[in-house]
């Protein structure tokens, strides 16, 4: 059976693990911190890089207010279309009321016309009957 | 060999345009009538605008369908049409120079009413070429109204029968006549 060992020793236990670890963390980050000088030519590597990338992204300079323009092109577009679609609409139900209108007055001048031809049908039938 | 069908095509291309345009009737503005009606109406619509219009007919509504199947091989509907709010003495001479069209060939007088009760003149004349009705045309004169309709286009005398109902037209019994 182990006896419990006092706490002063189990203290001075930890401290000089600790102490331990700590060195060896220490002299791992000095190691990979060290001061590594770059290979030659790298300034100039990067920077030519870079002017590469700026080229390749960006449009030369006398044609950087395309894109601006082109947005404002489909901008004026969507518009123009939709002032189209909606004068269009406003036409066709323009039409369809006219053509109903038509329609309404060409019935309205047939059931006239039905009606006259009635009222002379009626008539010329009394007519007859009374002969009789 | 395309020459000669182009030749041969040409007249008869042209005789089907004048043969539609001869249904339709050179109407004037009526200025004299629109200056004194109460209101007036001014329909033109070729055949462009009758499509137009038939996009926007609703097929779920009654009156919409209708028009639908009516319109179909109509090529222009034109309606002058003056409310007057008093009796008015209509100018002859404009009346005068629609009906002087309506006397050239083709067109004959299907209905002629003229009642003295109601001072009713309705004068209904269709225009037949091969035996099919391209143009119908009606000149309504009453005391308080003077309506011209010139409809352009193959008339289906069946669907303009089935309108019943739907524009306020009656029962024409044309199967009763037949």
């Amino acid at each position: 059976m182990q006896t419990p060992r006092p706490l002063a020793a189990t203290r001075r236990h930890f401290e000089g693990f600790a102490a331990h670890v700590s060195n060896d963390l220490e002299n791992e980050l000095r190691a990979a911190l060290r001061h590594v000088d770059p290979a030659p030519g790298f300034a100039s590597r990067v920077s030519a890089r870079i002017d590469s990338e700026r080229h390749r992204r960006w449009l030369p300079a006398r044609f950087r207010w395309m894109p601006a323009a082109l947005a404002a092109v489909v901008v004026l577009c969507l518009i123009a279309g939709y002032g189209w679609h909606w004068r269009r609409e406003q036409q066709g139900l323009e039409a369809r009321q006219q053509l109903l209108e038509a329609l309404r007055l060409t019935g309205e001048k047939l059931d006239v016309a039905y009606r006259g031809v009635q009222d002379v049908s009626k008539s010329t039938a009394s007519g007859n009957a009374g002969n009789t | 060999m395309l020459r000669l069908l182009f030749m041969t095509m040409l007249p008869l291309a042209a005789s089907a345009v004048v043969r539609a345009a001869d249904a339709q009737l050179m109407l004037p503005d009526f200025p004299a009538l629109e200056a004194k009606a109460n209101e007036s109406v001014n329909v033109t619509l070729d055949s462009s605008l009758l499509a137009m219009a038939a996009r926007f007919l609703d097929p779920n509504k009654p009156e919409d369908a209708a028009a639908r199947q009516v319109i179909a091989g109509l090529t222009g509907i034109y309606v002058r049409s003056f409310t007057f709010d008093g009796d008015f003495a209509y100018p002859k001479e404009e009346v005068d120079a629609v009906r002087k069209q309506l006397s050239a060939p083709g067109w004959q007088r299907l209905v002629e009413v003229h009642s003295r009760k109601d001072h009713n003149d309705v004068d209904v004349y269709i225009r037949v070429d091969r035996n099919r009705a391209n143009g119908l045309a009606i000149i309504a004169s009453e005391p308080r109204q003077f309506t011209i309709v010139n409809i352009v286009g193959s008339i289906d005398l069946q669907k303009l029968h089935e309108l019943e109902g739907h524009f306020g037209i009656p029962q024409l019994k044309l199967d009763e006549r037949k």
